[in-house]
């Protein structure tokens, strides 16, 4: 499902995949601070950081919320950094409306646990420069978020 | 690692360490190595959490705050006791008096910095109201916290609350007043914290958001006690007498955590102390999880101030006894609002300028280098026992991998790989 890429430019510097287990709340957002981690190592500006650590944050939570279990991956790119999630899951419907601000079909058990606003499609898109969700009802769902690196400290 | 002494406050004292890795293994930014059994702090890393002061076995790890010698350059001296002080000394002693006797070891002045508390929780306002992103807003009280965002979440450095602590602005103010009053010269003044930790020390030498600091030095709330408790048995009964300090219970409250939030009109505030939770929280804050928040009080000792490495009364007892306090001077405001908010506008709050990133290096400033040095990493991280032993050198693992990686030390300091390697299995290696 990844993009084709071509050429160096395109080679994928490195690489980390986390495996995400649907229903863990109490590891859940592990992955997201180990790629910030790594992030830190490699030099990327905090600002980059921050806006993929929210993207991963959020997407994982997808993942523990809803699925049963999920990969998700990070690739570095000389001028870009692709994290792509993958679940096992019940898929989206309506993506449309999936991607709605405020609109969420938790259940009111996450809710009372502060998760389920309604907001984490949508801030995840906010916080990607390139953002595409392909689902199947029953099979699951695939995110792919780029984020672009400008100049030499992106 | 250059010792860079003069900004920090906290030094290792080489004659009594022994190079037992207590603190190394307890310093939250990894600032520690040990070498040739002694502890040596990379300043570069260090936030001043006092966390080795704290866990130190051997009393080998030494704030380094004013002492109360260091006064005598001063022409006229005031005191500016942190609200911790009020509850070092039992049930008996009350605020006035415990400024009074101040007054008595050889301060000229003393100012209560619980009524500024009160100002800033109006200015703390004033800033929420008229700025309403980003979320939440991180209290600045804390030096340590402020250098902790700026290290580890460099990200957070615009949520940090761009208001000076009370301290600062009590100082600020009694410089130019007391200069008036007494015909002083603004630097014949010398403007003292007595503080519950050495982290002041550095906030006053070494300021992140302007030039310089209003406060002349910090001294330690050990530092005095013995004075302090002598007088205050001595003369019990003539103080109450003598004096008639405006004190604040508000401010008062700020001893412990959740004291800045008791004190808005905020409900979605938030307080957490202790430094291993602030890193979780702030954690949380960077994945964007606490959007909602209001305001969040970060202070880095357990319970908050009263859980300084520099106090001597156990917080517990100290938390009684600003509980005890609290209910004697009420809960309520006393402070003139409409003439904080004039302040507030006027900037008299303000950082000069906002607190910079100060993230660590990365593995290499090349990032292609860097990436190559981070898979190198985790390949040594494959190889070394994971015991996090600390007999290397290093506090875990990860860290000695990192280490190796940066060129700052060897495979063989692992005692696993040295031993195997004398059993002669020298194949991994050679493989690099």
């Amino acid at each position: 499902m990844e993009m084709k890429r071509k050429g160096m430019k395109n080679r994928v510097l490195f690489q980390q995949e986390f495996e995400i287990q649907g229903g863990d709340f109490v590891n859940a957002g592990e992955s997201s601070c180990k790629i910030r981690n790594t992030l830190r190592e490699i030099g990327i500006n905090s600002d980059i950081i921050r806006r993929i650590a929210i993207a991963a944050y959020e997407a994982e939570m997808n993942v523990v919320m809803y699925a049963q279990h999920g990969t998700m991956k990070i690739n570095v790119y000389q001028d870009n950094i692709l994290l792509i999630i993958d679940d096992k899951g019940p898929g989206i419907e309506n993506i449309e409306l999936a991607m709605k601000p405020g609109f969420s079909t938790a259940t009111e058990e996450m809710r009372e646990m502060g998760f389920g606003a309604g907001m984490g499609l949508p801030n995840i898109k906010k916080n990607s420069d390139v953002f595409q969700i392909t689902s199947k009802v029953g099979q699951g769902t695939s995110l792919e978020i780029k984020i672009l690196l400008n100049g030499k400290n992106g | 690692m250059a010792e860079q002494t003069y900004f920090h406050s906290i030094k290792v004292d080489k004659a009594k360490c022994i190079g037992c890795v207590t603190c190394m293994k307890v310093c939250p930014t990894k600032a520690i190595r040990v070498r040739e059994q002694k502890a040596h702090i990379n300043y570069e890393r260090c936030i001043d959490c006092g966390e080795c002061l704290r866990a130190c076995p051997h009393s080998a790890i030494i704030p380094l705050t004013t002492l109360l010698s260091d006064l005598n350059r001063f022409k006229f001296k005031i005191a500016l006791p942190s609200p911790v002080l009020y509850t070092q000394f039992g049930q008996q002693s009350m605020p006035s008096e415990i400024l009074t006797v101040l007054k008595e070891i050889g301060f000229d002045h003393v100012y209560d910095e619980a009524l500024v508390c009160e100002m800033m929780s109006v200015a703390t306002e004033e800033y929420l109201d008229e700025n309403r992103s980003p979320r939440p807003i991180i209290s600045s009280i804390c030096p340590v916290v402020v250098r902790l965002v700026q290290r580890l979440f460099p990200s957070l450095c615009g949520n940090i609350l761009p208001l000076e602590p009370p301290r600062e602005i009590a100082a600020k103010n009694l410089r130019s007043e007391t200069a008036k009053q007494e015909e002083l010269k603004a630097e014949e003044i010398g403007i003292i914290h007595i503080t519950p930790c050495s982290a002041k020390m550095v906030s006053i030498n070494h300021p992140e958001s302007m030039a310089k600091s209003h406060l002349d030095g910090a001294i330690s709330i050990r530092e005095i006690y013995n004075k302090v408790m002598m007088k205050l048995k001595q003369e019990a009964g003539l103080l109450m007498m003598q004096t008639q300090t405006r004190i604040s219970g508000v401010g008062i409250g700020w001893a412990f955590e959740g004291g800045e939030i008791r004190g808005l009109k905020y409900s979605n505030t938030v307080s957490v102390s202790g430094l291993l939770d602030t890193i979780r929280i702030l954690e949380d804050v960077e994945s964007g999880r606490l959007r909602n928040i209001e305001y969040l009080e970060c202070l880095v000792c357990p319970d908050g101030c009263i859980g300084g490495p520099l106090t001597v009364e156990n917080r517990f007892v100290a938390k009684s006894n600003v509980l005890r306090l609290l209910r004697h001077f009420g809960g309520k405001r006393r402070v003139n609002t409409e003439l904080v908010q004039k302040l507030y506008k006027e900037n008299f709050f303000s950082f000069a300028w906002a607190v910079e990133p100060k993230s660590f290096p990365p593995l290499d400033a090349d990032r292609g280098v860097a990436i190559e040095k981070l898979k190198m990493k985790e390949e040594l991280v494959g190889k070394l026992p994971g015991t996090d032993c600390g007999v290397c050198g290093a506090p875990d693992c990860q860290t000695l991998a990192e280490d190796i990686v940066r060129g700052e030390a060897k495979p063989e300091d692992c005692i696993y790989i040295s031993r195997n390697e004398s059993q002669g299995e020298k194949k991994w290696r050679k493989a690099r």
